[in-house]
């Protein structure tokens, strides 16, 4: 019964919105005697009504959706969206105390079960059992909150105003929703892939996999164990686990190895997730962008999850890639967060970037960029370097000759021994910006005389400080260490950095394989780690969730780098610049 | 005749009984209590990036308003979120008789340009700030007001509800409805 047939046909949904576009100019038709009929929708814009009703709140006609909460609290659909507490694939969620229960097609018309011997005990209050919805009874529970049993939903519930015709294309979506397990899903497994490409360094690939894939060896030999008739271990792990569905099913992890350049990523892709369709992507490494490898997942529905890369596709609406950070860009940000929130930049101040002509230099000056906009400011200078071109101390001292305020020199360590030439410049602004990340260990040669002015983006913890309580919930710590040295970074390679990585990913792993219990969508995947709990990273200090966020890492450092030989780094800022 | 009726009206009502699963919604299900609370001498960032002492915004002349919420929040948050708009659309254009401070519990990412694209999302008027700052700060301003979680996803919800004349917090716990939460805007002199 379960199969992949749905996402096909929501592929098939820009299409039919297209051509819903031409005939909605001709939106009724006269018959013979003169009269109107109503248009006959296809299934795919009733699919494409439905959802734009159940995740923008917004009626076909375009209008917000009308509703009332807390009995008297008039809404409109558009701040109150069914997406909002049912979330993407309407298996619902858990917050503050309020229970939302599933709404997806599998759930809604068959009686809803409170309790697997006990086992969902854990969130109160419970939503009340009732019996499986029909078209008439779920219509009346939307408009009036009235369950088929004739109790009265939580008032926090919006009780909506739907006409006919509104209502059924909202049905109609809600039994598509999450009504038959996405591809990779069979009684026996459940499949996922990790892309890797060309040119990777095996020791990072392998210190990636190695948590995930030691995960995976005994989850298996697990599921092998439980398969035994009459074993006793099993009948107890479906009892006692979170998930009993997981028990005897194991996880198989492909390897997605793409060759050649970036731009035939895509086509291999296809390919791959054609001949053996994976749930989701975990992990994945690349030696240079991840844009090809996104735009798979976005268009094709496949989540991925925590690619490790710093060069990862910054967007506030794409859904289906979850990265650890914004990478290169998050630094070029915090430069600009800091640059504005110390005041320094007189309003309208010149602000020039010297962009290394490459995706980290790229990356940095958008970031950078785009923060700067946002805080207000006019556009910063940039100054970009081709291929055959380094920073020179004559370049340095024609920028400066115009009195900028700020100089970002988002480059390579290379660059480093130039910029001694601003420590005797003229007009030497008041701050000059580097990457850590760009620099690498060249960070800790940054020339003397530059220190004192010179503010360097450093994405990294300088401490883990995790405070545990009982059960295994974690409360993180902040990072309070104000110097580190360069024998207490804690990551110091990148094989360090993937291995750190890799676990944090496995974690996640194991907590969404148990919260979604045997959900299994494709959507669920990622609604259920948007509620997980802030988690503890080597690399980032903390690891933060939430509903449609995208990127665990929030933060970045700006710190300076003290005098002499053995200096240290110095925190000049928090971890997140407001 | 009036006997009879009675009796009618009794024996339905006790019919009715079991049909009545769950408290209807215009019954008062908060908890509300009086408090006194001292403000952390901190500094916020509000929705246009402008920096804001707490004690300064707390301590007006007008009737304070706080609740704490964020930016990607499911289910708490639009619901104490709307009741701030349809307060401000009541007052109209006297919005700016009362202030109304939303604190944000996921300061990492709320952002001046998460928190403004909220507000717009409720069609916030001015007198409505939503605030954010660094973790260390908004722990503080949560244990001000005994209101410190964890987890964001772990948070319940709270109104505050601070009179102009004497200080001091009238502190509801739950959810209201529209007609309670005017109710008690009432009470501290907003009509």
């Amino acid at each position: 019964m379960k199969g992949p047939g749905r996402y096909g046909r929501l592929r098939g949904l820009s299409v039919a919105f297209l051509s819903g576009m031409v005939f909605s100019l001709f939106p009724v038709v006269s018959n013979s005697f003169g009269e109107t009929a109503k248009r006959v929708f296809s299934d795919q814009e009733r699919l494409q009504r439905g959802e734009r009703m159940y995740r923008e709140g917004l009626l076909p006609s375009g209008e917000p959706m009308q509703a009332y909460v807390k009995g008297d609290l008039p809404v409109p659909g558009t701040a109150f969206t069914c997406v909002s507490c049912h979330l993407r694939s309407g298996l619902g969620s858990v917050e503050g105390g309020v229970v939302t229960p599933p709404t997806n097609g599998d759930k809604l018309f068959q009686p809803f079960q409170l309790l697997f011997k006990g086992l969902e005990q854990k969130y109160f209050p419970l939503p009340p059992r009732r019996p499986a919805y029909t078209d008439v009874t779920l219509a009346e529970v939307i408009r009036s909150g009235t369950t088929p049993a004739g109790g009265a939903l939580n008032d926090v519930m919006p009780r909506y105003f739907l006409e006919d015709g509104d209502m059924e294309d909202l049905l109609f979506y809600l039994k598509e929703l999450s009504s038959r397990y996405s591809p990779g899903i069979s009684a026996a497994s459940l499949h996922f892939a990790t892309v890797i490409t060309d040119g990777v360094n095996p020791e990072d690939r392998d210190a990636m996999l190695a948590p995930l894939e030691q995960y995976i060896a005994i989850k298996n030999n697990q599921a092998k164990a439980y398969k035994a008739p009459g074993n006793r271990s099993r009948q107890m792990a479906e009892n006692m686990l979170v998930s009993k569905e997981l028990a005897t099913r194991s996880v198989t992890l492909s390897r997605w190895v793409l060759k050649g350049p970036p731009q035939t990523w895509r086509k291999q892709l296809e390919e791959y997730n054609r001949r053996e369709p994976a749930f989701a992507l975990l992990g994945g490494i690349s030696s240079g962008e991840w844009k090809p490898v996104h735009d798979f997942s976005e268009e094709n529905h496949v989540p991925c999850l925590f690619p490790m890369t710093d060069l990862p596709v910054v967007s506030e609406t794409d859904w289906y890639t979850l990265y650890p950070s914004k990478g290169y860009y998050q630094e070029g940000e915090a430069a600009a967060r800091y640059l504005h929130a110390d005041g320094v930049v007189p309003e309208g101040g010149a602000v020039v970037q010297i962009m290394r002509d490459s995706p980290e230099g790229k990356a940095l000056a958008t970031g950078f960029r785009q923060a700067w906009l946002d805080a207000g400011h006019p556009a910063p200078t940039t100054v970009t370097l081709g291929a055959a071109q380094t920073v020179t101390g004559d370049l340095l001292r024609g920028i400066t000759a115009k009195k900028p305020a700020a100089i970002m020199v988002w480059d390579g360590p290379e660059m480093l021994p130039a910029l001694q030439a601003l420590a005797t410049a003229e007009n030497r602004p008041a701050s000059v910006f580097i990457s850590a990340r760009y620099l690498d260990k060249g960070l800790w040669s940054v020339p003397d005389q530059v220190r004192p002015f010179t503010y360097i983006t450093y994405p990294h913890t300088f401490a883990l400080n995790v405070a545990y309580s009982s059960m295994g919930s974690a409360k993180l710590q902040e990072d309070r260490q104000k110097t580190l040295n360069r024998a207490n970074v804690l990551i110091k390679s990148k094989a360090q950095e993937m291995a750190s990585l890799g676990a944090s990913l496995t974690q996640l792993l194991t907590m969404a394989l148990m919260d979604m219990r045997g959900n299994y969508y494709r959507d669920t995947f990622f609604d259920v780690i948007g509620m997980v709990a802030d988690q503890p990273s080597s690399v980032f200090g903390r690891l933060s969730f939430g509903p449609g966020q995208r990127y665990a890492s929030k933060g970045c450092y700006v710190v300076q780098l003290s005098e002499g030989p053995t200096p240290e780094l110095v925190k000049k800022s928090d971890w997140v610049i407001h | 005749m009036l006997r009879t009726t009675l009796i009618s009206l009794f024996a339905l009502s006790v019919l009715g009984m079991p049909l009545t699963v769950q408290p209807a919604a215009a019954e008062t299900k908060y908890q509300r209590t009086i408090e006194n609370y001292a403000m952390p001498d901190v500094v916020l960032v509000n929705q246009n990036g402008t920096k804001v002492r707490l004690k300064e915004l707390m301590q007006s002349n007008k009737p304070v308003i706080v609740d704490f919420i964020f930016g990607t929040c499911t289910t708490i948050c639009p619901i104490l979120s709307v009741s701030f708009a349809n307060l401000q659309q009541k007052l109209a254009a006297d919005s700016r008789k009362v202030q109304l401070v939303s604190i944000s519990i996921d300061p990492e990412n709320d952002s001046p340009k998460v928190m403004k694209e909220y507000l717009k999302r409720y069609r916030a008027k001015p007198g409505w700030d939503f605030l954010t700052g660094s973790r260390a700060d908004i722990d503080k301003v949560m244990y001000a007001f005994n209101a410190y979680i964890p987890n964001k996803m772990s948070h319940f919800p709270l109104t505050l509800i601070r009179s102009s004349k004497d200080g001091k917090w009238i502190r509801i716990f739950g959810l209201m409805g529209s007609s309670e939460f005017l109710e008690e805007c009432r009470k501290v002199g907003i009509q």
